[in-house]
């Protein structure tokens, strides 16, 4: 906003420098000032013949310009943002990628590993039957003759 | 010009933003889990086998992170496991425990999702032939149930 005000001036003021212009007396001051006010895409009809002289041109190249510098200046921002969060993970990961440690030795080979990993999901899996066979091998007499121990004592 | 440069604004914090919010999670979501001290205390211990592998395929099993430690003969170990379990239950789904004589020997923990992943901690303890601890902490973008049921299901 603050950008945008900066350049306006007033109908009047404009008329008058259109006018200075044509009359050759314009400074470049005063040109870059009528070409911003040109540029502006809500104005009146009359001031048509100026924009095609000036408004074009001038708006072609601002707006390359401000919107590259804008998306450079957002994208470094962008990409330290990114560094800072993302690279102590890319470093952690690297380090941490695969590995396993076997009697306190470090071991990077992947068959290894691998093997390790699944020995470590067999002892999990294989706890579900050893509930089932421990439960199989408590059988009803034996649990009836334990009750009864109790109330015999 | 200055409604020019407003949908770059827009683009690239959305891009930030999503950028953040996808790595962020996966920035060890372990760390934040009392079993991660048994993992720390105990891996590269004699008698002990501690496994991680990140992003890989086990046998059909589709994990972003496993990690597993087997301890033998080391009771100690395993009240410790326990007591950092008894911490880890706290908003978890108790898939399975199983106690005898009073202790916990096996317990299956169904953590809440963090970011994009299902996250499972399974534990055991048995005593024959010999008294061995295994941890397991699993990462997974598939449905931990799912995840738990081909576990159990191959053996």
């Amino acid at each position: 906003m603050r950008f945008k005000m900066k350049y306006k001036i007033s109908y009047a003021e404009a008329d008058r420098l259109i006018e200075k212009y044509y009359e050759g007396l314009t400074t470049g001051a005063e040109e870059k000032q009528l070409q911003k006010f040109l540029m502006q895409s809500d104005l009146p009809d009359r001031y048509k013949p100026e924009q095609a002289i000036f408004g074009y041109f001038y708006h072609k190249k601002a707006k390359t310009h401000v919107s590259m510098l804008s998306y450079m200046r957002w994208t470094a921002v962008a990409a330290i943002v990114l560094l800072i969060a993302v690279g102590p993970q890319l470093f952690v990961s690297t380090n941490q990628s695969s590995y396993a440690y076997i009697d306190g030795r470090k071991v990077s080979d992947m068959r290894q590993i691998k093997t390790q990993a699944l020995a470590s999901l067999v002892d999990i899996s294989s706890s579900k039957d050893e509930v089932k066979e421990s439960l199989k091998s408590i059988n009803d007499t034996e649990l009836i003759e334990q009750q009864l121990d109790v109330f015999s004592k | 010009m200055i409604t020019d440069m407003r949908p770059i604004k827009k683009y690239l914090i959305l891009t930030l933003v999503l950028g953040l919010g996808s790595i962020l999670p996966t920035l060890q979501a372990q760390n934040d889990l009392q079993i991660s001290k048994a993992f720390d205390q105990y891996g590269e211990r004699k008698g002990v086998v501690m496994v991680e592998l990140t992003d890989e395929m086990l046998n059909g099993y589709d994990f972003s992170l496993f990690k597993s430690l087997t301890i033998k003969d080391n009771p100690s170990a395993a009240d410790f496991i326990r007591k950092c379990l008894v911490k880890d239950e706290v908003g978890a789904k108790k898939v399975k425990q199983v106690v005898t004589n009073g202790v916990a020997t096996s317990i299956y923990l169904q953590l809440p999702r963090k970011g994009q992943f299902y996250r499972l901690i399974l534990f055991n303890e048995v005593f024959k032939p010999e008294q061995k601890i295994t941890l397991i902490y699993i990462e997974s973008k598939n449905d931990s149930e799912d995840v738990l049921k081909l576990i159990l299901k191959k053996k």
